[in-house]
C-alpha cells in the first residue's frame, strides 16, 4: 500500500466559522478606438499600482524559424526610444519609484510595471512610448546579445531547463511551442533588423490589453489611459495557422545526458487542453488532487513519505492552441526508478478509483480558499484578471468560479484523470548522469539519449 | 514624504508570548505567522544545517496533530503555508479566508506546545532537506554562490561562519534527542512572536491568542549565545570552484554597519545607489558602460533578506558574473571604481532623492505582499515580526523610513569612506572548472 494512512482529525481542531463575503472586484473596461482593450481595477491596499501591456504574440509568433525573437526584441525594446537612452529611462524609472520589466512567452510579449501612484500619468508615459517608439540602438543590441547568450549557456547548464526543453520537443514536434530557447548559434546570428521588424509587427494596440489595477480612481485613470495611448495606431498583427504538434503514441524515455550531477530532474508529461476546454475546472480539480498542493498524494507519497525529492509537483499547462499535462520531481539518483513507479501508481490511482468525499472536499475547498487569497492583493487581483482578459474568459469568470469548483464531483475528476493524466502516452524526460540512471529509465520505455545540446548520443 | 499609518495593537501574554494584530477588513482573509528567535547563525556547532532541517521537523507532527495532519488541515481551509529559516529567525505561517483563523492559532499553539516525532521522521525529512540542497545547490550552475560561499570567508566567529544549509556529515549525526533539545531550548513563548493580519479585529485575535497560547509554559533559561564578530582589518581572499557554468564569477561583502544607527542609515542608501537594479551605479558601469560583467546584484543582506530583517553581523554583497575574456583583476578593478567615484564625489542630490523613492516604493511592496501575491501581507507581517523581536516595538513599521530620508550626500559619503574600504570586505572568486563546462 503505497498511501500513507490517515490518522483521524483530533476532535480538537476548531470548526471553520461561516465564510465571509468575497468583495468582487469592479472593472471598468473600455477599448479604445486603436483596439486596445483597457481593464482598470482599483484596489487601495498601499499607494502604488501594477500594469501589464500584453501583445497575443509571443515566440511562437515568429513560427519555428526564429526561436527566440519574441525575447530579445522584448529585452532590446527598453533600451533606448526615440527621446530616451537607456540610462534615462532606467533612472527615469528610479525617481518614479518604479519597476518594469519586459518579457516575452510562447503566446504574448509583454511590458509589465509597478510604481508609485503619484507618478502614474509619467509612468504610463514611459510605458507607451516602449510599445511605439524604442529604436533598438544597435550598441544595445550587441551588449543585450551577449548576456542574452551567455544566459542561454547557463540555462544548458541547468537540469530542470534542459528537462522542459526535451518535453517541449517531444511533445510538441514541428509545432513552434516545441522550441522554449534558441541555440548559440541561432542567437548569434539575430540581426537588429529582425528584432525591429517583430516590434513593428507584434506590438500594435490592435488586439492588445492593459491592465492596470491599484490605488487610483477609475474614471481620471481611464482619462489618463485614453490620453496616452489613444493616439497609437498600427496595423494588427495577422495570426499565422502553425503545423499541428506532434502527438507521441507510447510511453518514451528522453535521458538528457548531464555528466557528473548529482541528481535526477524527473518531468515527464502529456498532452492536455487549454483553458477553454470544458474540462478545464475538472482537470484543474484532478491536479491539486494529484499533485498541485502541499497536501496533495504525489507530495505525500513521494517526498513525505518515501523521501526522495524535496519538491515534487504536477501542473497544467495551458498555451493558446495547445495544453499539457506535466510531473516534476527532482530525485537523487538511485531512486529515478522507484519515483517513476511511484508517479504512475499515483496517476492510474486517479485514472481507475473515484476519490473519496472527503478528500474530494478538502480539494474544493483548498482550490476555492487559495482563489480568495489572489484576490486580496495588487499582484495577485492582476494576475487573475490578466488571466480572465488574455483568455477571453467570460466576464463572470470570478464571480463564478468557487460555484464551479463546489460542483465538481468524484465522477468528474475521475472522468478528467482518465482523460488528461494520459500515462499511457506519457513521454518520460531524465536529466542526469547517464551511467547512473539510463537504466532505471529503461524500465519504463524505449529511451533515447541527448546531450545537452540535443544531439543524440 | 507621505505617513504611513498602519493600524497595529500588540500586547504580550503572560507565558512571554508577544501577540500583534494589524487589522485590514478590505478582503476576507487572514495571514497568521509565528515567528522564533531563533536562525540558523545560533544553531549548535557540529550541528551545521540543524535550525533549517529542525523547521522542516516542525511539520512532522505534534501534540494532537500527527504527521501530515497540519499540513492537509491548513489547504483544506483553502489556505497555503510554509516556513523559513533566516539568519536570525525561523518562521511559520499560513494565508487562510479569514473563518479559518482559530484552526491556524490551534494548530500553531499545538505545536508550540509540543513536538511529537519519531525516527522514521527524522531520517524521512534528512532525506528530504539532501534533495533540497541538491537541487538548490550542488546541482545548479552557482548554486549556492554567493551565500553559502562568502560567510565563511568574511567571518570568524562559527556563528556567521559556517554552512547555514548544513554539511551532509552534520545533517546525518543530527538525532531526535536533538531535535526535541532544540525544541525545548527555543520554541517557547517567550522566544516568539504571533501575528495576525488582514480581516481580524484585534480584540478577537487577542482573546484567541490567550485562549489557545496562554496554557504553554516558557523557558525561563533562554540562551545568550554571542554572534559577534571581531573587527576586521585585512581583506580576505578565496576560491571555490563552479562545476557547471562556463562564466566566473566574483562576490565582494563588506561588513555592515550594526543596524538602527546613522551609519546604516546612510549605508543603505548607499548600498541603494550602487545596486538598485539597472540604473544602480555598479551594474550601469559593469555591464552597461564596460560591457565586463553579464549581471551584477547585490545589496545588505542579499540575497537571503533586506536591510531591515537581521540582528547580528551582516554584509553588503556583490555579485557579478563576468565575461571570461576579462580577468578576475580586471573585473574587480572596475568595481573598486564604481566605489571610489562615491567615495571621492558621493552622490548627486537628484540621485539620492531617487534613490530614496525607490527605497520607500519597495518598502510598499513589500509590505503588501512580499512573497508573492498569494500570501497578502506577508512582508508587513515580516517586518512586524522582525521589529517585535529585534527592537520591542512593532510600531517601527510606521515610522523606520524616517532615518533613511535624513541621509544627506555627505553622510552618504562619509559611510562609503569608512565601510567600502579593502579591510572590511571578503572577496570570493568562483572559478569554473573547465572552460565550456557547459557542455
Amino acid at each position: 500500500m503505497s498511501a500513507p494512512a490517515v490518522e483521524p482529525l483530533s476532535p480538537l481542531v476548531p470548526a471553520l466559522e461561516a465564510e465571509r463575503a468575497v468583495v468582487w472586484p469592479a472593472r471598468t473596461t473600455r477599448t479604445l478606438g486603436n483596439g486596445l482593450q483597457v481593464v482598470l481595477v482599483e484596489s487601495h491596499t498601499i499607494p502604488k499600482f501594477n500594469g501589464q501591456l500584453l501583445f497575443r504574440s509571443g515566440n511562437a509568433a515568429a513560427g519555428g524559424e526564429a526561436p527566440g525573437l519574441a525575447d530579445i526584441t522584448s529585452t532590446v525594446a527598453r533600451t533606448g526610444t526615440a527621446r530616451r537612452s537607456s540610462r534615462q529611462i532606467e533612472e527615469d524609472l528610479r525617481r518614479m519609484g518604479a519597476d518594469l520589466g519586459t518579457g516575452a512567452g510562447s503566446d504574448t510579449s509583454h511590458i509589465s510595471f509597478s510604481g508609485l501612484t503619484e507618478f502614474s500619468a509619467d509612468l504610463l508615459a514611459l510605458a507607451a512610448e516602449l510599445a511605439q517608439q524604442a529604436s533598438f540602438p544597435a550598441e544595445e543590441f550587441e551588449r543585450e546579445r551577449r548576456q542574452w547568450i551567455e544566459g542561454l549557456k547557463i540555462e544548458r547548464a541547468t537540469p530542470g531547463f534542459l528537462a522542459g526543453e526535451r518535453l517541449r520537443r517531444a511533445l510538441f514536434g514541428e509545432h513552434p511551442y516545441a522550441v522554449v530557447s534558441p541555440t548559440e548559434a541561432e542567437a548569434q546570428a539575430y540581426a537588429r533588423e529582425q528584432l525591429e521588424r517583430f516590434y513593428r509587427t507584434h506590438y500594435s494596440p490592435a488586439g492588445a490589453l492593459l491592465v492596470l489595477v491599484g490605488d487610483f480612481a477609475a474614471a481620471p485613470m481611464l482619462e489618463q489611459v485614453e490620453k496616452t495611448f489613444g493616439g497609437w495606431r498600427a496595423p494588427s498583427p495577422a495570426a499565422r495557422p502553425h503545423p499541428a504538434p506532434l502527438r507521441p503514441r507510447g510511453r518514451r524515455v528522453h535521458v538528457v545526458h548531464m555528466p557528473g550531477t548529482v541528481q535526477t530532474q524527473i518531468l515527464l508529461g502529456n498532452h492536455a487542453i487549454t483553458r477553454q476546454h470544458p474540462d478545464w475546472f475538472r482537470l484543474s480539480l484532478a491536479n491539486s488532487l494529484f499533485g498541485g498542493a502541499f497536501s496533495s498524494r504525489l507530495v505525500m507519497n513521494i517526498r513525505e513519505q518515501k523521501g526522495y525529492t524535496y519538491s515534487p509537483r504536477s501542473t497544467v499547462n495551458p498555451l493558446r492552441e495547445h495544453g499539457w499535462f506535466s510531473v516534476s520531481a527532482a530525485v537523487r539518483n538511485d531512486v529515478v526508478a522507484a519515483t517513476l513507479t511511484e508517479v504512475f501508481y499515483e496517476l492510474d490511482r486517479m485514472r481507475s478509483v473515484p476519490v473519496g468525499e472527503d478528500e474530494l472536499a478538502d480539494a474544493r475547498n483548498y482550490m476555492t480558499g487559495v482563489f480568495s487569497l489572489g484576490l486580496a492583493t495588487q499582484d495577485g487581483l492582476t494576475g487573475q484578471l490578466v488571466n480572465v482578459y488574455l483568455n477571453d474568459l467570460p466576464q463572470d469568470y470570478l464571480e463564478t468560479y468557487r460555484a464551479k469548483i463546489r460542483a465538481l464531483t468524484a465522477q468528474d475528476v475521475l472522468a478528467a484523470a482518465q482523460r488528461h493524466f494520459d500515462s499511457g502516452n506519457a513521454q518520460i524526460v531524465v536529466a542526469g548522469d547517464r551511467a547512473q540512471i539510463e537504466a532505471q529509465a529503461a524500465l519504463f520505455g524505449e529511451v533515447t539519449v541527448y546531450d545537452a545540446h540535443g544531439a543524440v548520443l | 514624504m507621505p505617513e504611513l499609518k498602519i493600524p497595529i495593537e500588540h500586547k504580550t501574554l503572560e507565558n512571554g508570548l508577544r501577540v500583534v494584530v494589524s487589522p485590514h477588513h478590505a478582503a476576507p482573509v487572514v495571514t497568521v505567522g509565528v515567528y522564533y528567535n531563533i536562525g540558523f547563525r545560533l544553531e549548535p556547532q557540529g550541528r551545521s544545517g540543524f535550525a533549517h532541517l529542525f523547521e522542516h521537523m516542525m511539520f512532522q507532527g505534534s501534540e494532537h496533530a500527527g504527521k501530515m495532519v497540519h499540513i492537509r488541515l491548513v489547504n483544506s481551509s483553502g489556505g497555503v503555508l510554509n516556513g523559513s529559516t533566516r539568519y536570525d529567525v525561523t518562521n511559520y505561517f499560513e494565508a487562510v479566508p479569514s473563518n479559518a483563523l482559530a484552526r491556524m492559532l490551534w494548530l500553531e499553539a499545538d505545536r508550540m506546545r509540543a513536538l511529537k516525532v519519531d525516527d522514521e521522521n527524522l531520517r524521512n525529512q534528512r532525506d528530504v532537506v539532501k534533495e533540497e540542497v541538491r537541487v538548490n545547490v550542488l546541482n545548479q550552475p552557482y548554486g549556492g554562490f554567493p551565500w553559502l560561499d562568502l560567510p565563511p570567508v568574511a567571518n570568524c566567529n562559527w556563528a556567521n561562519a559556517h554552512n547555514f544549509y548544513g554539511d551532509f556529515a552534520d545533517l546525518d549525526a543530527a538525532s531526535l534527542a536533538d531535535v526535541q533539545a532544540f525544541f525545548k531550548t527555543y520554541y517557547a513563548p517567550n522566544n516568539a512572536v504571533l501575528l495576525m493580519l488582514g480581516d481580524v479585529k484585534p480584540a478577537e485575535g487577542f482573546a484567541l491568542a490567550q485562549r489557545y497560547f496562554g496554557d504553554i509554559p516558557p523557558n525561563p533559561a533562554l540562551p545568550r549565545l554571542d554572534a559577534s564578530e571581531p573587527p576586521q582589518t585585512e581583506e580576505r581572499r578565496a576560491t571555490v570552484e563552479e562545476k557547471f557554468g562556463a562564466l566566473p564569477g566574483i562576490a565582494i561583502g563588506y561588513h555592515a554597519p550594526a543596524r538602527r544607527t546613522a551609519d546604516w542609515h546612510a549605508l543603505a542608501m548607499v548600498d541603494q545607489a550602487l545596486h538598485g537594479g539597472r540604473a544602480g551605479r555598479i551594474y550601469r558601469r559593469l555591464v552597461l558602460e564596460k560591457r565586463i560583467a553579464v549581471d551584477t546584484e547585490g545589496g545588505i543582506h542579499y540575497p537571503m533578506g533586506d536591510v531591515f530583517d537581521y540582528n547580528g553581523p551582516m554584509l553588503m554583497t556583490t555579485r557579478l558574473l563576468h565575461k571570461p575574456e576579462f580577468t578576475a583583476q580586471q573585473t574587480l578593478m572596475e568595481f573598486d571604481a564604481a566605489v571610489r567615484e562615491v567615495q571621492e564625489k558621493s552622490l548627486g542630490e537628484a540621485e539620492l532623492e531617487q534613490v530614496k523613492v525607490k527605497f520607500r516604493s519597495d518598502y510598499y511592496s513589500t509590505l503588501e505582499a512580499g512573497m508573492g501575491g498569494y500570501l497578502p501581507r506577508f512582508g508587513l507581517m515580516h517586518y512586524l515580526a522582525c521589529f517585535t523581536l529585534f527592537d520591542g516595538d512593532p510600531g517601527l513599521v510606521n515610522t523606520i523610513l524616517n532615518g533613511f530620508h535624513e541621509v544627506t550626500p555627505a553622510q552618504a559619503q562619509a559611510a562609503a569612506q569608512k565601510y567600502l574600504v579593502a579591510g572590511n570586505r571578503a572577496v570570493v572568486l568562483r572559478v569554473p572548472v573547465a572552460k565550456g563546462a557547459a557542455a
